[in-house]
C-alpha cells in the first residue's frame, strides 16, 4: 500500500545470486498445507445455492483468516483438518481423532467459536470464543494429533 | 515548523525528520450491498480534494494472529487468484499528487508522500489522523446509505516509510541505527526485517509492530537507508473510533521506537526537539 516510486533494490548487491546446488536439509514440507490449500481452493468457488438453499461460497476473507491461523495452531507434522463451508460465506475446521475432537468455526475474521473435547476429559468439553490470539488452540491441537491414546492403551 | 497542537509530550519530535511516506489505513468486510460498479460513487465522496483517480493492483486481506511461533508464511502459495476476487485498488489523489485515499472493496488508507524535488512538508500525524477519521465516517454513511450497517473494521495499520538519505558522506551505518555494529565487518549490504508483539493492558495480543531496513538509491542515485515501521492489528471493537485509538497509539510506538533505534548523532542531524 506504499505509494511512493522509490526504487527499491540494494545499491550495492547487483551480483547475481545462484541457487544453491544442495537440498537443505532442514526444509520440510508442511503436511497440512497442501491438501487445505486445495479443500480452500475449492470452496471460496462454490456457486450460490451449493447447499439446495441460498449457500454461499467461503469468503475470501474468512478463507485468509483460516490459513493465517492455522499457521498458527499447526506445527509442520500436523495432519490436515477437515473443512466444512457454512452457508454465509462461513467456514468449520474439524479434527477427529483416537483423542479427541476439535472444532473451530471462523464465523469473520477475528471472531472463532472454539470446542475441544479430550477423550480422558469427563465433561462435554471446552467452549472458547477468541479473536487472534490461538495459543490455546495449538495446545488443543497437540493434545488430539500427537501421542495418541490407541498407541499409549497398546503400550501399556 | 512541526505543529504541535495536540501532540503528545512524552514524544519524540524532529524538525526535519526523513520521512518519506505516511500510511494510515483499516480493512473491513466488505460492505452488504456493495458493488465493484459503486467504486465511482465512493470517489465522489472525496472527489472535491482527491479530483484524480489511478488504478492498482488490489491487496489481498492480511491478518495478524498469534499462537505457535513463526514458521514462514504460506499466503504466497494460494492459487485464488485475488484479483478475480478483489476489484481494483483505486488511487484518488489530490491535485499535488501528495495526498491520495486508496481504496478497495475491503481497505480505505490515506496516505501522505514527499514527492518532485522533496521539499513539499509532511503535515503531520495529528491533521492526517483527522482528516482520516472525517474520510472513514464519510465512507460510513456512503455504506449505511446501501443498507443499515456499521463497516466491521477487521484490521488497522500505519506505516512510517524513512528515507535516511545523505549518506555518502558516512560511511558506518552504525551512524545512523543503533542496531548495526559495523566496528568489527565492513558492511556491503544490508537487508533486516524484524518484528514484535504488541500487547493490549490485559497483556494480551493485539498486533506487531515491523521494522524493515535495507539499502536503496534515490531516484538521483544517491545511497539511503530505508528504514519502514509498520503497526497492524485488530482493533478493540470493529467501530471506526476503535480503529482511530489504534492507529494512534501505533504512531506513538513508532516514533519512540524509531528515536530508540537511531543515534543521536542522526537525530542531531534530523533536528531533534525533544
Amino acid at each position: 500500500m506504499i505509494a511512493s516510486n522509490t526504487i527499491q533494490f540494494p545499491s550495492k548487491a547487483s551480483k547475481k545470486i545462484e541457487p544453491s546446488p544442495r537440498i537443505t536439509l532442514s526444509e520440510k514440507n508442511n503436511v497440512w498445507q497442501e491438501k487445505t490449500i486445495k479443500r480452500l481452493e475449492e470452496l471460496i468457488r462454490l456457486e450460490i445455492g451449493w447447499d439446495g438453499y441460498q449457500g454461499i461460497a467461503v469468503s475470501l476473507e474468512n478463507v485468509l483468516f483460516t490459513l493465517n491461523m492455522l499457521e498458527k495452531i499447526c506445527k509442520w507434522n500436523t495432519e490436515a483438518p477437515q473443512i466444512v463451508p457454512g452457508y454465509s460465506g462461513d467456514l468449520q475446521v474439524e479434527w477427529h481423532t483416537l483423542n479427541g475432537d476439535l472444532e473451530l468455526h471462523v464465523e469473520k475474521p477475528n471472531k472463532v467459536n472454539a470446542w475441544f473435547w479430550h477423550v480422558k476429559d469427563d465433561s462435554e468439553g471446552e467452549e472458547l470464543q477468541l479473536k487472534n490470539d490461538f495459543s490455546k488452540v495449538a495446545e488443543w491441537v497437540k493434545a488430539i494429533t500427537e501421542s495418541p491414546v490407541a498407541a499409549e492403551s497398546a503400550a501399556a | 515548523m512541526p505543529d504541535t497542537l495536540n501532540r503528545p509530550d512524552y514524544l519524540p519530535d524532529f524538525n526535519n525528520p526523513p520521512l518519506n511516506e505516511v500510511v494510515l489505513g483499516v480493512q473491513f468486510s466488505q460492505p452488504n450491498g456493495y458493488q465493484q460498479i459503486l467504486a465511482g460513487k465512493v470517489w465522489d465522496l472525496f472527489r472535491e480534494d482527491y479530483p484524480l483517480v489511478q488504478e492498482q493492483m488490489p491487496l489481498q486481506p492480511t491478518f495478524e494472529v498469534f499462537g505457535l511461533p513463526s514458521q514462514g508464511t504460506i499466503i504466497n502459495h494460494l492459487n485464488f487468484g485475488v484479483g478475480s476476487l478483489l476489484h481494483s485498488r483505486y488511487w484518488f489523489l489530490n491535485k499535488n499528487g501528495d495526498e491520495l485515499i486508496q481504496f478497495q472493496q475491503n481497505r480505505l488508507l490515506h496516505n501522505w508522500r514527499k514527492i518532485g524535488d522533496q521539499a513539499n512538508q509532511y503535515p503531520r500525524f495529528e491533521s492526517m489522523i483527522q482528516r482520516f477519521e472525517g474520510e472513514l465516517n464519510k465512507f460510513q454513511n456512503y455504506v449505511n446509505s446501501l443498507e443499515t450497517q456499521e463497516l466491521q473494521i477487521n484490521q488497522c495499520e500505519i506505516s512510517y516509510i524513512n528515507h535516511i538519505v545523505g549518506i555518502n558522506g558516512i560511511t558506518n551505518f552504525s551512524d545512523w541505527l543503533n542496531f548495526i555494529s559495523d566496528e568489527k565487518m565492513m558492511l556491503d549490504d544490508f537487508n533486516l526485517r524484524f518484528s514484535e508483539v504488541i500487547n493490549n493492558n490485559d497483556n494480551k495480543p493485539i498486533g506487531r509492530l515491523v521494522c524493515e531496513t535495507s539499502l536503496g538509491i534515490t531516484k538521483e542515485s544517491n545511497c539511503m537507508i530505508l528504514c519502514t515501521f509498520t503497526v497492524r492489528g485488530a482493533p478493540e471493537s470493529n467501530t471506526i473510533n476503535s480503529a482511530i485509538e489504534f492507529i494512534k497509539k501505533g504512531r506513538d510506538l513508532i516514533v519512540c521506537r524509531f528515536s530508540e533505534l537511531t543515534t543521536e548523532k542522526a537525530h542531531e542531524k534530523w533536528g531533534r526537539l525533544k
